[in-house]
């Protein structure tokens, strides 16, 4: 027993213990080192009264609720000592395994804190590179469309058919290009947790309406048709309308480029007690169940998605707006049928104008 | 309302060319083109644009610097300024605007639509120019 303490107290990573009734049950040194404090007094406190003691130095400081116990956890927090910042992971995970026989509501969690502030700082570096390298890319793109586009243009003088064609493939290239810059730009803020959202009180239904008429040059091409279909009012949403508005694109965009001719996409609006939901349909291609994981992840494209043209990178910066928004998406889809890709985001609070400071408060991310 | 006189800002020769050829093409004779804010400030002694169009990422001085100098100096507070720059980014837009920039437009910007674009901001800065002297007089 002391042998085990002596190594628990001897890892680089803080270690807390909740037993099944949410009280402190272990903690270990490292952590309560973090806490300047003794082991000996987190112990028996409830999970309440540790988080007012996490609140001196972490943001957040509650510790997460989970809705079944079987549930692992993982979220990252800000760790402020005096004047030194860092980040910690913190994982958690279900105390059950050993006497999973008594079942029942779990056996309460264990919670390990590990220093990411190097992986922090490397995936600062590492964002702020990519977001130098896509202004220096712009830079010979903008002379690259310009002239391109300006010789297409005519104001050049004549050009044969040939050129012509040479010249759109040029063009749309550097199209691809731009979007191709734009997208990884996105990406890497989304991974190094900087993008910022700027945050309204909103109603989903303008920002589907906006992305369909952004879409509606490219389903015009193949005769798709589109459509909202909002039986009811949606309650209001807190959210970045740019932001929202591209993920819709995103995915109306892709349900567009899998689906036949002259089929249609449906941009289905619902809503329940917590969240607002947002599907999108169609009667395309559909996706293979064995893929269904892996389309969110970066550059993954199933060999449809590689012949239809594409980097595979829209999914996973729709994944992570829609996290950054606290929502969650996924997607439904039977092989030549068509596929249902569906988010929901949480509903807003009522504003409460006698409280105008949680209101502000409540507005951050 | 019509665009005429244009002064563009911007250290790439290439793209320089591009921006006056785009804008030519939709009948502005009078495009003056400098590399540098401080030659920006020097051409504006002898030049009073439309519209100075002016680039972020230039040596020595750069855009946003330029324009908060010109929004400074009484002489040339009251130019209309657009940004035509490769900083996309939300933060760096935001900034632009703070320095009392009319517009802020992104590159690589589309060359058949660059004019209706700028020409587009005018116009909405005269209506509201003239809302405002309509209150003021009322
Ligand atoms: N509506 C859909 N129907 C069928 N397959 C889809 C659909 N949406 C996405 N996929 C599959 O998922 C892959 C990833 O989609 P994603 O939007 O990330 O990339 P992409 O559309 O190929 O390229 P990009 O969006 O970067 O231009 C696609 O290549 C395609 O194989
Ligand atoms: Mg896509």
């Amino acid at each position: 027993m002391m042998a085990e303490r002596n190594i628990l107290d001897s890892l680089g990573s803080g270690l807390l213990v909740l037993d099944a009734r949410d009280r402190v049950s272990f903690v270990n040194r490292t952590l309560a080192e973090m806490l300047h404090i003794s082991a000996e007094e987190c112990v028996g406190r409830s999970a309440g009264e540790f988080a007012v003691l996490m609140s001196r130095f972490a943001l957040p400081a509650a510790l997460p609720r989970f809705d079944w116990p079987e549930a692992f956890g993982s979220r990252d927090i800000e760790w402020r000592d005096g004047e030194t910042l860092r980040f910690f992971r913190e994982d958690s995970a279900p105390l059950s395994a050993a006497n999973a026989a008594q079942g029942g509501a779990g056996n309460g969690r264990v919670f390990a804190y590990h220093d990411v502030s190097h992986e922090k700082a490397v995936d600062r570096m590492k964002s702020e590179f990519i977001s130098v390298a896509s202004h220096e890319l712009r830079t010979p793109m903008t002379s690259i469309k310009g002239s391109v586009d300006l010789i297409l243009s005519g104001f050049a003088g004549e050009t044969s058919p040939e050129m012509q064609e040479l010249l759109e493939i040029a063009q749309k290239s550097c199209d691809r290009l731009v979007r191709l810059v734009n997208d990884i730009l996105d990406l890497s803020k989304i991974e190094a947790g900087q993008l910022k959202l700027n945050l309204e009180r909103l109603d989903v239904t303008e920002i589907a309406v906006r992305a369909i008429c952004a879409v509606k040059p490219l389903a015009d091409k193949t005769g798709v048709r589109l459509r909202v279909d909002r039986p009811l009012p949606l309650p209001i949403v807190e959210a970045d309308p740019d932001r929202i508005e591209q993920a819709i694109t995103n995915l109306v965009s892709n349900a567009v480029k899998f689906s036949p001719p002259n089929a249609e996409v449906v941009v289905e609006l619902s809503s329940d007690n917590l969240w607002v939901q947002c599907a999108v349909c169609d009667q395309g291609v559909g996706i293979a169940e064995k893929d269904l994981h892996r389309i969110f992840g970066k550059f993954q494209q199933l060999s449809e998605g590689r012949r239809r043209g594409g980097t595979g990178l829209g999914l996973a910066i729709t994944r992570g707006l829609i996290d950054e928004h606290r929502g969650s998406i996924w997607v439904e889809s039977r092989v030549g049928e068509g596929s249902r890709f569906i988010f929901r985001l949480p509903i807003a609070a009522p504003p409460s104008p006698n409280t105008p400071a949680l209101a502000g408060q409540a507005a951050k991310p | 309302m019509k665009l005429t006189r244009v002064l563009v800002v911007e250290d790439d020769v290439d793209i320089q060319k591009v921006i006056r050829m785009s804008l030519k093409l939709r009948g502005v004779s009078d495009v003056v083109l400098v590399e540098t804010g401080a030659d920006c400030f020097e051409r504006l002694g002898s030049f009073t644009p439309d519209v100075i169009l002016l680039d972020v990422m230039m040596p020595h001085m750069d855009g946003y610097e330029t324009c908060r100098r010109l929004k400074q100096d009484a002489a040339t507070r009251e130019i209309p300024v657009v940004f035509l720059t490769a900083r996309v980014q939300k933060a760096d837009r935001e900034r632009g605007m703070k320095l009392g920039a009319l517009g802020y437009l992104t590159k690589p910007f589309d060359p058949m639509t660059l004019h209706d674009q700028i020409l587009a901001l005018l116009k909405e800065h005269s209506a509201k120019n003239k809302e405002k002297d309509g209150a003021a007089d009322a």
